[in-house]
């Protein structure tokens, strides 16, 4: 179903279509360049001058890799929900708050009603696109995770929040559409944390998704999906990209009961460790997968965004990813 | 001093933001970086903690707080501080903890759970120490008291793993129950050493307990080895309240099996569901109950007249109409700007109560 989808799109993908989920680790230079700009040592043109420098490494590098479906890599993007916030009206910064260790994130606060601003990834995705030939998916966060991520001040309820939001993420999508963006992901990580909310997951997806041409892919990770599963495959999205190999494969067990209608990409690297996997491992997690879903449902990937690791840490690991899929083809 | 009179405390729920926007906020977060490059030690670390716990104490103190904790401000999360410590546990990936958007180290044992030293005991002596060292408001002399808080073990065993069989979703209910006595085991002697130490109320959190429901019995039988600790101590004439509370879900379809359970206090998140208050004011309370009206989860400021008609409204019910009134959870998930302002929304319901005139302004 979703591989015709791909095809009345124009999109020609091999059997196990090899992405990554969206971020990818800063190079020195442009970690270096968000702190200087931070303290207003450089101007904003010039650290956009570097994130579109970073941004056409990852671009050449995953081309060099070989892998089938790109992304820009959140070269200027620092969290997921913070970047939209920041650009949207209706959010004022939140103060820091902490996401594990000793990791923080400025928690964004609504506080009036919030707006879409205009185009806020287009330029960014007709940039990465312009490098090369291969699609580039066009990278957004979901409503209900935005909304889940952010204090709320001004709506009345989680609900309301979320569809207030849904309609302002549709526009982007619709001006991504509209740029000629043909895979687009919007990521709902926030998708299982509160089981009975899940309906209201729905049904902001859809308002987000409903009637759009392209195909729609949403990330999901660290969750307890057996509380969503198989509730989740409602969400209006043609492939579920799935943190699999940190829960070692647990998902399938759920598969193994409800069949996953969808397409997934599934992932084969851990990307919370500095550990490289050997290959035979990547192997056997896709042979598990095989055994339960069928071989033109699967992509390959990381498990989650590469941002965490090192930038040669992230190469290694995607050739990972690359090597496995060329096996299976074969 | 004793919480034990009848009366509305203020009390904290556990933790406090480590980190603030400012930069002397932020020394804990710039010595943890530079211990990462090689530029710190842990001793620098250490002091880092102790002068952020110190904050965290100060703030409580002068947000107008009767009972106090230490923040938790040396707490990678709630699970790994506790499991890390003991014998014959490693700390795997990074787990969402409940419905929050923060990570926790999961523990995965693979041998005999055995506590083979403190495990909060230190950092309670300090916090006690760092409270007694600060300047007291006046009205307030001998009446702070300092609050340890201990992830109970029903929660440590669910969001934990066990080698080489166990796997969380898939394991047999008799795994997770050896798991969650084996922790109970190692908690029930850190309450004991706790209660040597000086304290007389400890809180003991358990959010799981309300979210995998059809794990009751086996939370009853690990909360039972730390009731257990607590009558050995109270029979020997040591004074020790046991606080259990439970966040992150609302806790209504549970509530008489709540009340029942052998503890002396028990705490309830009422930001899930607004009839909670409406339910207790109709059925009321046996046990003094910790009111968690406050919202920790959002920065939204409630309205401290709204607050205080349902304290009012409440406290007649709760049994010797003991209650503490705090936060939902703990405050680490607000900015501390928000954390602290929540704090202080605290003392204003106390003055609205006492009819102050502008407290709710």
């Amino acid at each position: 179903m979703s591989r015709q989808k791909l095809e009345q799109l124009g999109l020609d993908l091999p059997l196990f279509p090899t992405t990554s989920v969206g971020s990818f680790p800063k190079p020195d230079y442009l970690v270096k360049a968000r702190a200087d700009f931070n303290k207003q040592k450089i101007p904003q043109a010039r650290l956009e001058e570097l994130e579109r420098q970073a941004t056409a490494f990852w671009i050449e590098t995953q081309e060099k890799l070989g892998i089938d479906v790109l992304v820009d890599g959140e070269q200027y993007r620092g969290d997921m929900v913070a970047y939209f916030a920041e650009r949207m009206p209706g959010f004022t910064e939140g103060g820091l708050v902490r996401s594990y260790g000793n990791r923080y994130y400025h928690k964004p606060i609504i506080t009036e009603e919030v707006q879409w601003p205009g185009p806020v990834t287009v330029d960014w995705w007709k940039f990465a696109q312009s490098l090369t030939k291969k699609p580039v998916k066009g990278m957004l966060t979901g409503a209900y995770t935005i909304m889940d991520w952010s204090f709320n001040e001004h709506y009345s309820d989680r609900r309301a929040t979320a569809l207030a939001l849904a309609q302002v993420i549709r526009k982007e999508v619709e001006a991504l559409v509209a740029a000629g963006c043909k895979i687009i992901q919007i990521d709902e990580p926030a998708l299982s944390v509160r089981p009975e909310e899940l309906p209201i997951a729905i049904e902001a997806m859809d308002a987000t998704t409903a009637g759009l041409g392209a195909y729609f892919i949403t990330h999901a990770c660290y969750g307890a999906f057996e509380y969503i599963y198989p509730g989740m495959l409602d969400l209006a999205v043609d492939n579920f990209d799935l943190e699999m190999s940190n829960s070692d494969l647990h998902m399938l067990e759920l598969f193994r009961s409800h069949p996953f209608t969808k397409d997934i990409s599934f992932g084969v690297v851990d990307v919370h460790t500095h550990v490289l996997e050997d290959q035979d491992a990547v192997r056997r997690r896709i042979e598990q997968a095989l055994s339960i879903l069928p071989k033109d449902q699967i992509w390959v990937d990381p498990d989650c965004g590469l941002k965490t690791r090192t930038v040669d840490e992230a190469i290694d690991k995607l050739r990972l990813c690359v090597a496995a899929a060329k096996a299976f083809r074969n | 001093m004793s919480t034990a009179s009848p009366g509305l405390y203020l009390s904290s729920t556990g933790s406090y933001p480590r980190v603030g926007d400012t930069h002397e906020l932020q020394l804990l977060r710039r010595t943890m970086a530079a211990l990462d490059r090689g530029e710190r030690t842990t001793a620098d670390v250490l002091d880092a903690e102790n002068e952020m716990t110190r904050r965290a104490i100060a703030d409580q103190v002068k947000a107008g707080l009767d009972v106090i904790t230490d923040g938790q401000i040396r707490w990678y999360d709630p699970i790994s501080h506790f499991a890390s410590k003991l014998e014959n546990v490693r700390i795997k990936g990074l787990m969402r903890f409940f419905d929050t958007n923060f990570y926790f180290r999961q523990p995965v044992v693979h041998g005999a759970l055995l506590r083979c030293g403190p495990l909060v005991v230190n950092e309670y002596s300090f916090a006690r120490n760092a409270l007694g060292h600060l300047p007291t408001p006046q009205d307030k002399a001998g009446k702070l008291s300092m609050k340890p808080v201990i992830t109970g073990p029903y929660t440590l065993a669910k969001c934990s793993l066990s080698e080489p069989s166990g796997n969380g979703s898939g394991e047999s209910a008799a795994a997770l129950e050896a798991r969650a006595l084996a922790y109970s085991q190692a908690l029930a002697a850190e309450i004991s050493a706790l209660a040597q130490t000086g304290a007389e109320l400890i809180q003991v959190d358990e959010p799981a307990a309300i979210k995998y429901q059809g794990d009751w019995d086996i939370f009853e039988r690990a909360l039972a080895l730390l009731v257990a600790a607590r009558d050995k101590i109270v029979g020997a004439g040591r004074r020790l309240e046991l606080a259990v509370y439970f966040y992150f879900r609302d806790c209504s379809p549970l509530y008489e099996k709540i009340l029942e359970l052998p503890v002396d206090i028990i705490g309830l998140d009422f930001t899930y569901n607004p009839q909670l208050a409406d339910r207790i004011a109709a059925e009321g309370s046996p046990k003094p109950l910790a009111l968690g009206l406050v919202d920790a989860r959002n920065t939204r400021l409630e309205d401290p007249e709204v607050l205080a008609w349902q304290v009012e409204r409440l406290l007649p019910k709760i049994k010797g109409e003991r209650a503490y009134l705090g936060p939902s959870a703990g405050l680490e998930y607000l900015p501390r700007d928000r954390a602290f302002a929540k704090l202080a929304l605290l003392n204003k319901v106390r003055e609205v109560m006492k009819g102050v005139k502008g407290a709710a302004s």
